[in-house]
């Protein structure tokens, strides 16, 4: 069953497209990531959904109906919707406490069990010791909980997180992941969530959208998104690839405007022409084969070491074993595994 | 046209006093505010805020109860002053008077003009100027002090503008004084009261050389801003050093202080001198002194039913100024392209002179011209030659006071407080009232609170605009001062000043719980 369906959706601020030709469906308890770059849409497609902007054209479906459409507009309070604000908007006039038990007071829900529904939704968000307290007395974090309990506590069908976790430190965004998960489990809510950070995508989503620049490029399974980028920038984005452009002769690609030239593994042999080079850091291998590179930085990440050089205005970015080496030395770097765009 | 042109020149003794009236009071405001605006907010000056407190009542009371004050100590025979250094020795009336008068009611205007320059000068800059080797006062005099200055000069601009629309003051020191000293507003009066087609064309024609000035002003005061904007430092909560005055500290304080007793407190005191005397201009003595005004004037029919019909009206214009002013900042907000012309309509009035504004409806509303186009609509045969009319021009005069505190608290609450109780499950109406609505209040609240205290003493629009035969407490401190004793009028205006201080205890109550204060 789809919970969301959006069709074709346009929204431009002024004569700015932001959000360009978009279309996607949620199924009913899934949970959908919308990844992407600072200023790609994100929020402006989740604030659609959610009824707060009217898309300029195509349709947004919700459970079969239509709430958005040409002549159809359907008010935000009538969708059932929960949502968590990137800015939080937590009200600074009411208490935590008054805050969630917000959107059950407009249910006109009696007042004992909305006590108990209110108690139970700030112990999802560890949040129980501060019920009383007034917002302005609270953290960046501690915020962002008390909007997730806010939005979670009418028990909506669907909820909308506008990077509900960014302002978490790591052991507690682990602890509101699980949390997260464990509650969808239990209550098969529809979820649409919204973040940059890719590790928190690919840990937490059933499918990812990659956005750029107001349309999705892909969307797909984390580990299929990972294994198979489908554009360039997918790949770039998802694991940070290099990504570079230039010409594919015989085996050989040629960065174009620069001397420098990789040969590529046996599986890419058979294309020719101009084509779009995407490499992960990791598959790049350092060592006594391959192309000659001064390397400009080593960066000690623990496990692993980072190792960058100049290729004309970009980096190459590589990954692998701690190497005793030191910047401007030269290197040997092979192309052990990677992935052609546009060649023939 | 040349009628006109032939009108301004018969009288211009008129337009040169006002012109020069308000020269002299902005020049006074300027001169006196400048040094004290940094004494008392770059020094370390011994009870500032006892200073500044005193120093910023002036803009709180009416500028006309000032007058009295001034005019029972410096009349030229009967005044205190003039009791104690002999006779004749300060005259109060005519131009230097009421310059000297505006220029003190008008000293809050730079004082806090400055203020907020000020604080905003990058204390860096300061610090700056302290590294190449200035010694502290050198450093506030050729970094600070020219920063602050556009800031100091608009402020001065203001006090132009408030004085030359000044009516109460002129009318109390200038009409009655030898030679007579009239200037557009209080002449415009006259000649309504003479009445008849040639002098109220002649008053309209008046009207409009005062009207200029505002826009003048104003366009002052914008390219002042401009002036100033770009080199103050946006950045908030930068709270610059005060500069220490060592030795000089003591004298100092006691210097401003005296300043203080002698332009704020002594006025007061004589106004409160003259409410006990039997009979102003009596030997002073204690035998002389009575209550007998006291319960004469407060308890007296007069009064009280001027008390009622102002109460009315000044929390009727407080309330429709808050609702008209949210409204238009909703509107604002909204659709934005409505924004320059719901700006113009709700903040234009206010630069507008309230003599010419009263005689606008006066003429709009008179008997004489509403058969043009209004002659069948009922409410406006119904609101002439009634106190609504008042109501109306106090509601138009400050609907900018409204429109401007509500467009500011609206502009400081972010917009997803609503759209999470639209999605929380509210209405558009029922997510504006629970979830902006209680941060407006403190806004909207200080925004009624002023508009009540500046109606309830409001003198200039009043008498041109109340019906003959009832009054207000403005037109009734003004009767009783102009025609009646001063000793009556001197207990309304004590009476209204316990009432501005109350109000004034209030707004500063709310102030503190507006959103930006916090902090
Ligand atoms: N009210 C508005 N008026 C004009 N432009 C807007 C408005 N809201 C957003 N934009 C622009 O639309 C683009 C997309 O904004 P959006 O908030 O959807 O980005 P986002 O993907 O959520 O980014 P982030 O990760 O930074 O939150 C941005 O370039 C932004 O500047
Ligand atoms: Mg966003």
């Amino acid at each position: 069953m789809t919970a969301i369906a959006l069709e074709g959706l346009e929204k431009a601020y002024g004569t700015t497209p932001v959000v360009r030709g978009l279309t996607l469906e949620v199924r009913e308890g899934e949970l959908v990531t919308l990844l992407g770059p600072s200023g790609c849409g994100k929020t402006t497609t989740l604030r659609m959904i959610a009824g707060l902007e009217h898309p300029d054209a195509g349709v947004i479906r919700m459970g079969g109906e239509v709430v958005a459409g040409p002549g159809i507009r359907v008010p935000p309070e009538r969708r059932g919707l929960g949502m968590v604000f990137q800015s939080y908007a937590v009200w600074p006039h009411r208490s935590v406490e008054a805050n969630v038990a917000y959107p059950l007071a407009l249910q006109g829900m009696p007042k004992a069990e909305l006590a108990s529904r209110v108690r139970e939704a700030l112990r999802w968000v560890r949040l129980e010791a501060l019920a009383s307290r007034m917002p302005h007395a609270l953290s960046g974090g501690q915020l962002q909980r008390v909007a997730l309990a806010r939005a979670l506590v009418a028990g909506p069908k669907v909820l909308l997180l506008d990077e509900p976790l960014s302002n978490l430190d790591a052991a507690l965004r682990e602890e509101l992941r699980a949390e997260i998960a464990a509650l969808r489990a239990r209550l098969g809510t529809t979820m649409v969530f919204v973040t940059h950070d890719q590790g928190e995508a690919l840990a937490l989503s059933d499918r990812i959208a990659v956005m750029n620049l107001g349309v999705i490029e892909q969307l797909d399974a984390p580990e299929r998104l990972y294994r198979e980028p489908g554009t360039p920038f997918v790949a770039s984005f998802v694991g940070g690839a290099n990504v570079l452009t230039g010409e594919v002769e015989q085996g050989v690609f040629h960065c174009a405007g620069l001397p420098h030239a990789f040969v590529l593994p046996p599986g890419l042999h058979a294309r020719n022409g101009s084509a779009t080079l995407v490499v992960r850091p990791e598959d790049l291998e350092l060592g006594a084969e391959g192309t000659e590179l001064p390397l400009s930085a080593r960066l000690f990440l623990g496990h692993a070491a980072e190792y960058r050089f100049p290729l004309g205005d970009t980096l190459l970015r590589a990954v692998g074993p701690v190497l005793d080496v030191r910047p401007g030395q030269t290197l040997r770097v092979r192309v052990r595994k990677a992935r052609l765009f546009g060649a023939e | 046209m040349s009628a006109s042109l032939s009108m301004l020149v018969e009288e211009g003794g008129a337009l040169a006093s006002t012109l020069g009236v308000s020269l002299g009071a902005s020049g006074l405001a300027f001169v006196l505010g400048t040094p004290l605006a940094i004494l008392l907010f770059r020094t370390d000056l011994a009870l500032r805020g006892v200073f500044v407190a005193l120093f910023t009542l002036p803009s709180a009371v009416p500028p006309f109860i000032w007058g009295m004050g001034w005019l029972s100590l410096a009349s030229p025979r009967a005044g205190y002053l003039n009791r104690f250094f002999g006779e004749g020795t300060f005259d109060i009336y005519g131009a230097g008077g009421i310059a000297f008068v505006m220029g003190l009611s008008g000293l809050p205007l730079v004082l806090l003009a400055g203020a907020a320059a000020l604080r905003r000068v990058d204390p860096a800059l300061d610090e700056a100027a302290r590294v190449c080797g200035a010694t502290p006062l050198r450093a506030l005099l050729t970094t600070t002090l020219p920063l602050a200055l556009p800031s100091l000069l608009s402020g001065a601009v203001m006090v132009l503008l408030m004085t030359a629309s000044a009516f109460g003051v002129p009318y109390l020191l200038g009409v009655s004084a030898t030679p007579p000293t009239r200037v557009l507003t209080t002449r415009i009066y006259e000649l309504v009261l003479l009445g008849g087609e040639g002098s109220l064309t002649r008053a309209l024609v008046l009207s409009s050389a005062l009207v200029l000035l505002a826009p003048v002003a104003l366009l002052a005061t914008w390219a002042l801003g401009r002036a100033g904007r770009v080199r103050l430092s946006a950045g908030k909560g930068l709270s610059p050093r005060t500069l220490s005055l060592g030795r000089a500290r003591g004298p100092l304080s006691l210097a401003v202080g005296a300043v203080c007793a002698g332009l704020v407190l002594l006025p007061l005191g004589a106004v409160a001198l003259t409410s006990i005397q039997r009979s102003f201009g009596a030997e002073l003595s204690w035998e002389s002194l009575t209550f007998a005004h006291w319960t004469g004037v407060l308890l007296a029919n007069r009064t009280l039913d001027a008390a009622g019909r102002s109460l009315v009206l000044s929390v009727g214009a407080g309330a429709l100024v808050c609702a008209l002013g949210l409204a238009s900042a909703v509107l604002r907000r909204r659709f934005r392209r409505l924004g320059p012309a719901v700006e113009a309509l709700a903040v234009w009035p206010y630069a507008i002179p309230g003599t010419v504004l009263a005689l606008a409806l006066l003429v709009a509303f008179s008997r004489d011209v509403r058969f043009i186009l209004l002659d069948r609509v009922a409410f406006v045969l119904a609101l002439a030659h009634t106190p609504w009319l008042l109501l109306l021009a106090y509601v138009v005069k400050h609907l900018a006071l409204g429109a401007r505190n509500s467009t500011e608290a609206l502009a400081q609450v972010d917009v997803s407080l609503a759209e999470a109780a639209r999605v929380s499950g509210a209405g558009p109406v029922r997510a504006f009232v629970d979830a902006l609505l209680p941060l407006l209040r403190p806004a909207l609240l200080a925004a009624f609170v002023l508009t009540f205290l500046v109606c309830v003493t409001e003198i200039t629009m009043s008498v041109l605009l109340i019906p003959a035969g009832s009054e207000v407490l403005g037109t009734l401190l003004f009767e009783l001062q102009s025609y009646a004793d001063p000793a009556s009028a001197a207990v309304l205006a004590c009476a209204l000043v316990v009432l501005v201080l109350l109000g004034q205890g209030a707004l500063a109550g709310v102030r503190r719980r507006l959103p930006g204060e916090r902090a």
